[in-house]
């Protein structure tokens, strides 16, 4: 690692942005950026905005109990443990990862695991960006179409992510936002019809070695 | 008697998970003019813009229980508009419009009488913030214009200062670029 890559790790400026404020054209660079300044638009937010989004907030349906619990499920809270919990913790973990014939972590980061005594799964990461909805599920031939599967935004950045248990061979899969609309994955490596005039996306999952 | 306690944003939070709907109203109040400031630097018109803040607060309710540091609601509806902001420049129906077109519909600050110039200048400089790259714009319109500070925008736009700092050089090299083609 050279000394600019160390630098970069280490969360320093970059050679090539540090001290550009000094340049020696940083007179004409003032210039410039009090002009941006001066022909930025300006301006309150208009009155009638807190009325319209109280107004669209009121007509949105009450939160089922369904939902309440998913998301006390899925929402962060801090939790308090003490040395002495995480010690036994630790160690209930070990004795579980030491366990004759557990799972073995597989290639190209799926996590392979048993379910029972001799079918396989291999947990596969799902994507979905999707910055408006308020739930997003998948679904496939691996869950007979159930969207079972609810996918996660702790960090309300709009990108849904979940992890879903699924056996090996070639499968099926839309994602099924605010139980209301199907969407088919945008970055799916295959599609196929799904005989009803939409497409549904592809996915092969290998089996472990 | 004793003036009236203002919530906290923390508790604003907490009572509308409580099912007080109408306390959200506190945080439109409180943030309103911020993430109207910031929508109108990278929409393409004003009304555009007012939407997407009313589209970025309706988001952050349906969305509320998500938010992991409810003392810090603000710079979380703030995120939230910032992705739509970054999208909506993405979009193609918003490049049919120049934000120049924005720059110069906008009444002048300063002096009223060189509305004329001002508005080409304001034009010519806008065009050239319109060929920026969503992130790039984005981190110049909040250093440079919004005059944020480096941590600040950070934490906001989760990027380590390092990177920032380079994604804001790159836009002022391209804005540099630019504003000699129009010149």
């Amino acid at each position: 690692m050279n000394r600019d890559e160390h630098d970069r790790m280490k969360g320093a400026t970059p050679p090539e942005a540090r001290g550009a404020e000094d340049a020696p054209d940083s007179h004409e660079w003032d210039r410039m950026i009090a002009t941006f300044r001066q022909a930025a638009p300006r301006g309150s937010a208009p009155p009638w905005l807190e009325q319209r989004v109280m107004a669209e907030i009121e007509a949105l349906p009450e939160r089922s109990t369904t939902q309440r619990i998913l998301a006390w499920l899925v929402s962060p809270a801090p939790v308090r443990v003490s040395p002495l919990t995480v010690g036994l913790a630790a160690a209930a973990l070990a004795a579980l990862l030491l366990w004759p014939g557990r799972g073995a972590v597989g290639p190209n980061g799926g996590d392979m695991a048993t379910a029972g005594s001799t079918e396989q799964v291999v947990y596969v990461q799902f994507v979905l960006e999707a910055p408006l909805a308020t739930s997003v599920a998948v679904a496939g031939d691996f869950s007979d179409w159930e969207p079972s599967f609810l996918l996660t935004d702790s960090d309300g950045d709009g990108v849904w992510t979940g992890r879903v248990p699924i056996r090996p061979g070639v499968h099926s899969y839309m994602f099924l936002i605010d139980e209301l609309e199907w969407q088919t994955d945008p970055n799916a490596e295959r599609y196929q019809d799904d005989g009803f005039g939409n497409r549904n996306a592809v996915l092969a999952v290998g089996a472990s070695s | 008697m004793a003036p009236p306690v203002e919530r906290t944003d923390a508790q604003v939070v907490r009572d509308v998970l409580a099912g007080d709907r109408d306390a959200y109203r506190l945080l439109v109040r409180r943030y309103g003019d911020v993430l109207h400031a910031h929508a109108l630097c990278m929409a393409s018109s004003s009304d555009e813009a007012a939407d997407l803040v009313q589209r970025a607060f309706v988001q952050g309710f349906k969305k509320l229980h998500t938010c992991r540091e409810p003392d810090r609601v603000g710079a979380w509806l703030f995120r939230i508009l910032a992705n739509l902001c970054k999208d909506h420049v993405r979009s193609p129906r918003r490049r049919d419009v120049s934000l120049a077109t924005l720059a110069g519909a906008l009444p002048s600050r300063e002096d009223p009488e060189s509305d004329a110039a001002d508005a080409e200048i304001r034009s010519r400089v806008w065009s050239a913030l319109d060929a920026l790259t969503p992130e790039q714009r984005e981190a110049f319109v909040l250093k440079h214009v919004e005059g944020r500070s480096y941590e600040e925008i950070a934490a906001v736009m989760d990027l380590s200062v390092a990177s920032l700092k380079m994604r804001v050089h790159r836009a002022r090299e391209a804005l540099r670029g630019l504003l000699e083609e129009y010149a």
